[in-house]
């Protein structure tokens, strides 16, 4: 009996005439795509330069922030008021003032006259920008100084010179970083969010109501509709790690076990949750409206996009509920530091939680509707 | 042994009473029709008998199995086909039969002879899709589904709603062959006409049942002398009608009007004749006729309006004690 409500569930399926495409369309756009489009890393700002000193030595600054590829130089002006209006027009996005007397500064030392406007209409460009900005011209200086042997800085006590090294991505890669991710959507969007409207579609055919008849128990026909998702989950994940690796070359550092394991926590929390949308909404489009919400909330505040620990407290506190941020933080662990199910048994134990929590609930608001 | 046995049954949605105090017996191996409009209860009485939905009081039992208790047991044993097709669409006419059957546990092959009348008709069409039938096969279709598990108590729930008047002739010759081999079938239909058709019927309106018995039962129980009125134009006719003295009621079925009128008038025929022709109406007639079910429909829940305040007070008496 078991063997045929599956096999039913597979047969309605692939019959869809959407589903096995998305399940094939999904994983792949979600990676091949979403790591070059969702990526925080900023590049081509438009920069103007206000050069009021026009030496070899401020050309020079010039084109040491030019060189270092994150900026294109729109113009250099001498006005700063005709800047101010590029900017306002939105042809650049940040402005570099070069005072008069800055060569003559930097080679005595004193405090130098260099400004940098950036435009923050987009505040992570904007930010991002002004950083690259100030990080060249630091770097600029500290050259600067290097070359000249009788610099006055380097005689008035050591400089710190703190050299980042990135662990577990090396490169700071966004795409590295952005690859477990990615999985961790597709898999939620799956397990979650199909087989909810899956069986809100039996609701509405008035189909659940015939099963409901028939000895078949609501679990066995619940579980049985649910297994095939479960199923495709693992290939998707499978077609996800295979990208990865052919496409980006990145392996799994740690074990696919700790990978299936935490998928499987997972896929608890996501069918608990998959039925407790079903239960409570009458169609599709309610079980539709429902999902965007979760789905919004899981993505934004999960860590995936931004890290939870730069969302203020009670941002934070909220996140211990998304089962996402669980799922996330594993994933990449396992896939990027090669972490062991025991380095992370928070988020086992968080996934675990929560996944008792809902399906008992929805347990319990199915027997109720019955 | 009764097949189906309900007492007392109440169901109320919210503030919306759906079914108050229904008692009913239905006797194994006949067709019982529960005729009444749309909104009467009967699908809510339907839902409690079939497991689907749990009474608020008093007690129901399927072949001896109580609704609530046995519930699993009562599953095992019946055949239910809702008011709305509810097959799988996208699996084929063989795939959705087989699938029921495995669901009941048995296969298409071993209960072959309960449904080989109605599938032979739908077998051409054995791999076409459910969604892709027409209204009448999908009706078929839901019928075979319903018996593939030879049940021995089917429930059909206004089956010939929507159904055109052809196949809802060929669906009751089905049914007649259905109970000819000792299922016992309780229908429900908010067509009268149908009551005839049916072993025993129970007339239900805003959950209560008014009357319950053998259609001919029913009918020799209507206490008025009926007429069938004809002239033109017919509504005014109908309001002249209502208010001439000695009419009891007047309804419109159709092409005539039927009137009641108190059987003790003599010669009432005439009298009714004589009045309309003077009163300028064309074209008229005026013939004596047996009550059918929907007149006594119409009487009876008239009846039931007029009493219904005076119920209401008694039926929370019950309920204090």
């Amino acid at each position: 009996m078991w063997k045929y409500l599956i096999e039913k569930e597979f047969r309605q399926f692939f019959r869809d005439p959407m589903l096995p495409r998305i399940v094939i369309v999904f994983p792949l756009l979600m990676m091949l795509v979403f790591p070059f489009a969702a990526n925080m890393e900023v590049k081509n700002i438009n920069l103007v330069v206000v050069d009021n000193d026009r030496t070899d030595i401020s050309a020079e600054l010039i084109e040491k922030c030019t060189g270092s590829g994150y900026f294109r130089l729109k113009a250099v002006c001498s006005d700063p008021r005709e800047a101010q209006e590029m900017m306002d027009r939105n042809t650049v996005d940040a402005i570099l003032t070069i005072g008069q007397g800055f060569s003559r500064s930097i080679v005595t030392g004193e405090d130098f006259p260099v400004g940098i406007k950036v435009n923050t209409v987009n505040g992570t460009k904007g930010s991002i920008g002004s950083q690259y900005l100030s990080d060249c011209i630091m770097l600029f200086m500290k050259q600067f100084a290097g070359d000249g042997s009788s610099s006055p800085q380097t005689a008035s006590g050591p400089v710190i010179d703190a050299a980042p090294k990135y662990y577990y991505n090396p490169y700071m890669d966004y795409k590295v970083f952005m690859v477990p991710s990615l999985m961790v959507i597709a898999v939620t969007m799956v397990t979650g969010f199909f087989p909810a409207l899956n069986i809100v579609g039996e609701k509405e055919a008035g189909t659940i109501e015939q099963m409901n008849v028939s000895p078949v128990s609501k679990t066995a026909f619940i579980v049985c509709k649910m297994i095939p998702y479960w199923v495709i989950t693992f290939f998707m994940l499978g077609m996800c790690l295979l990208i990865a690796w052919l496409v980006f070359g990145y392996v799994c550092r740690g074990s696919l076990w700790g990978v299936v394991l935490f998928t499987v926590l997972h896929i608890m929390v996501t069918a608990g949750l998959g039925l407790l949308i079903s239960s409570y909404s009458e169609n599709a489009q309610q079980a539709m409206f429902i999902m965007m919400f979760f789905v919004l909330i899981f993505m934004l505040m999960s860590g995936v996009f931004t890290p939870v620990s730069s969302m203020p407290a009670w941002a934070r506190a909220i996140t211990y509920a998304n089962p996402l941020r669980y799922y996330a933080d594993a994933m990449r662990a396992i896939f990027l530091k090669g972490s062991s199910v025991a380095d992370l048994w928070y988020d086992a134990a968080g996934l675990l939680a929560i996944g008792v929590t809902v399906l008992f609930w929805a347990v319990r608001s199915y027997r109720k509707t019955s | 042994m009764n097949a189906i046995e309900i007492h007392d049954v109440s169901k109320s949605y919210g503030k919306v009473r759906a079914l108050s105090g229904v008692s009913l017996n239905v006797k194994e191996g006949e067709i019982f029709g529960l005729i009444g409009p749309d909104g009467a209860g009967k699908t809510s009485l339907f839902r409690i008998l079939t497991t689907l939905l749990l009474a608020d009081g008093g007690t129901a039992s399927v072949a001896g199995l109580d609704v609530v208790k046995d519930y699993a047991g009562i599953r095992r044993i019946i055949g239910y086909m809702p008011g709305r097709f509810s097959l799988y669409q996208d699996l084929s006419v063989r795939e959705n039969l087989e699938f029921f059957a495995t669901v009941f546990g048995t296969t298409v092959e071993e209960n072959y002879d309960v449904i080989r009348d109605i599938y032979s008709q739908i077998e051409p069409f054995r791999d076409r899709r459910a969604g892709a039938l027409s209204g009448g096969m999908k009706q078929k279709l839901a019928l075979c589904c319903a018996l593939v598990h030879k049940p021995s108590v089917l429930f059909l729930d206004e089956p010939t709603t929507g159904v055109d008047a052809v196949s809802r002739r060929d669906f009751w010759n089905m049914l007649a062959r259905i109970k000819a081999s000792g299922v016992t079938v309780f229908v429900s239909t908010p067509y009268m006409d149908e009551a005839s058709l049916c072993d025993r019927v129970a007339l239900i309106m805003h959950g209560s049942i008014i009357d319950s018995g053998t259609p001919s039962k029913i009918e020799s129980e209507y206490p008025y002398a009926l007429y069938a009125v004809k002239g033109s134009p017919m509504y005014p006719l109908l309001k002249y009608l209502r208010s001439t003295d000695g009419v009891l009621s007047c309804f419109s079925f159709g092409s005539v009007h039927h009137l009641a009128v108190d059987p003790s008038v003599a010669d009432a025929r005439q009298k009714i004749l004589s009045e309309i022709v003077s009163a300028g109406f064309k074209d008229c007639e005026v013939h004596q006729i047996r009550p059918g079910i929907e007149d006594c429909f119409m009487y009876l829940a008239g009846r039931y309006r007029q009493g219904g305040e005076e119920r209401g007070t008694v039926r929370s008496g019950h309920a204090g004690a």
